[in-house]
Parts: structure tokens; sequence; C-alpha cells
């Protein structure tokens, strides 16, 4: 999950503009926009920030990481595909 | 009629249909979440229409085309006050979905989709990769959990090697 996402999860799920959480944030709203679409990434504090203007906090632990290297490579294949040619690759593995 | 086998699925199929008809609909679902580069299998097309009156109407024109029976065997095809409207079509299944969990309908999602080419001719809206997140999110089923993961890897590796990618 990448922090745009998160950010974005939590201002609609408190049913929040962009403004409005600008608003409470008192972040810029251009700024929330760059940070939701992940190109730009925000620090962790203001991120925490942000998640708690929607009225949410960040629940973090630690946990085992398994890498699944074949599941990655996989994944970048197909983001390299058209979605046309990731289709096709669908439609002809369901044939198998 | 009841139809005797299960027909091929056919998603090219079943949207030029929608086209021909000029239904406004974003792509959700397994399908899209395939679109948008995830590594899984899906047997069926889902949309979320708009809900405006003559788009309804427009819809309507569309199923009557794909022959769409609803796999409970009820007549009516209204969407009022319905979560999901299972169809079998002639072209594999269609699920239609108003308001998907976690998000607020067409409008909603629409802000976020991106038009894809899938051949052929058609082109399609289809939800962005966060959006689908929400929706998978949202239905906190088990089942949904190893899709949740691949689009969550998704966001990560295009914005590790950048967005806008030109496919």
């Amino acid at each position: 999950m990448t922090s745009g996402m998160l950010i974005r999860e939590a201002r609609l799920r408190a049913s929040l503009t962009q403004t409005e959480l600008s608003e409470r944030s008192g972040r810029d709203r251009a700024q929330i926009a760059r940070w939701e679409s992940d190109s730009v990434q925000p620090s962790f504090e203001t991120l925490r920030d942000l998640v708690r203007a929607c009225g949410f906090d960040l629940a973090l632990a630690l946990v085992p990481y398994d890498v699944d290297e074949g599941g990655e490579k996989r994944l970048r294949e197909n983001l390299f595909r058209s979605p046309e040619n990731r289709l096709q690759a669908m439609l002809k593995e369901r044939k198998r | 009629m009841a139809r005797a086998s299960e027909p091929d699925f056919d998603p090219i199929g079943i949207f030029k249909a929608l086209d021909r008809a000029r239904v406004s609909y974003i792509v959700i679902g397994g399908l899209a979440r395939v679109l948008q580069g995830t590594d899984e299998l899906t047997d069926g097309v889902d949309i979320v229409p708009a809900m405006r009156e003559e788009n309804l109407r427009r819809l309507d024109l569309a199923l009557d085309e794909l022959n769409a029976q609803r796999r409970d065997g009820k007549k009516t095809r209204a969407l009022t006050g319905v979560n999901v409207l299972e169809l079998g079509t002639d072209l594999g299944e269609l699920k239609i979905v108003p308001e998907p969990a976690g998000t607020r309908g067409f409008d909603d999602l629409r802000r976020a989709a991106s038009r894809e080419y899938l051949g052929s001719g058609v082109r399609v809206a289809v939800a962005s990769v966060g959006d689908l997140a929400r929706m998978t999110a949202a239905l906190g089923r088990e089942q949904d959990e190893p899709a949740l993961r691949m689009l969550h890897s998704v966001a990560e590796i295009e914005r590790s090697i950048g967005h806008g990618l030109e496919l």
C-alpha cells in the first residue's frame, strides 16, 4: 500500500473533500492532491497527521515479510504489458 | 430461454454491446484488477453504471442484446435497492453494481478511472488501483486478501518505476 492510497482511503472513509481535509489539517489542498497521487511522498509524521485529521490513526506493527519473488516478477512483467495484452494473457490462461 | 451450457467468456463482446448502446460505465472487480496488472483469473465482467435515467435505459437495451438473464431466475432487471445484479449473458457473466462497497458509485469512481484500449476498437473506463483496493478492502472478505495484496504491490511497483507508464 502506498501513502497516497492510505490518505485517500482515510479521507473518503471520512467523507471529506480534499478542500475539507486541507482545512482540518492546515495543509495546502494542492499538496494533499500530490500526496494522494503519490507524486510526492509525505513524511511519516505528516501522513499520521493527515490520517488523524480524518478521524483515524495508524496502527503500526512489525511483522515478518516474505518476499514472493516469483509473484513480484510476474506483476512487474504485467505492468510493462498494455491492458489489451494483460486481458489476452488472462483469457489464454483461462483456457489452459 | 435458459442456456444449455455456460457460454465462452467474451469480455470484448460484452463491452462492444455496452458501447453500441452508448452506456456510461466503469469496469471494476476482478477484470479491472487484471487490466491494472494483477496476476489472477476471472470469468466475468463487473461494471458500475451511471445511474442517470437515460443511461439505465441504454443499459437495458444492451442487456437485451446480450440476452441477459438474472442468475436467481427473477425477471426484473431494475437496479433500485439492489446491491449487485448478477446476470448470465450470451457472452459470459455480467455483474452490475450500482454502488460498490466503500464508494459512492459512478461519479466517485470516475474521477480516478483511466480509459484503456483493449483491442478491437474497444476502449473502457477502468477503476484506479487505489479505488479497486478501497472496494476490495471494504468487502472485508478473506478470499479477497491475495487480490488486495497484489493491488498494493502493483501500486508500490508503479510508484517505484514511475507514474504514467506509456503503454
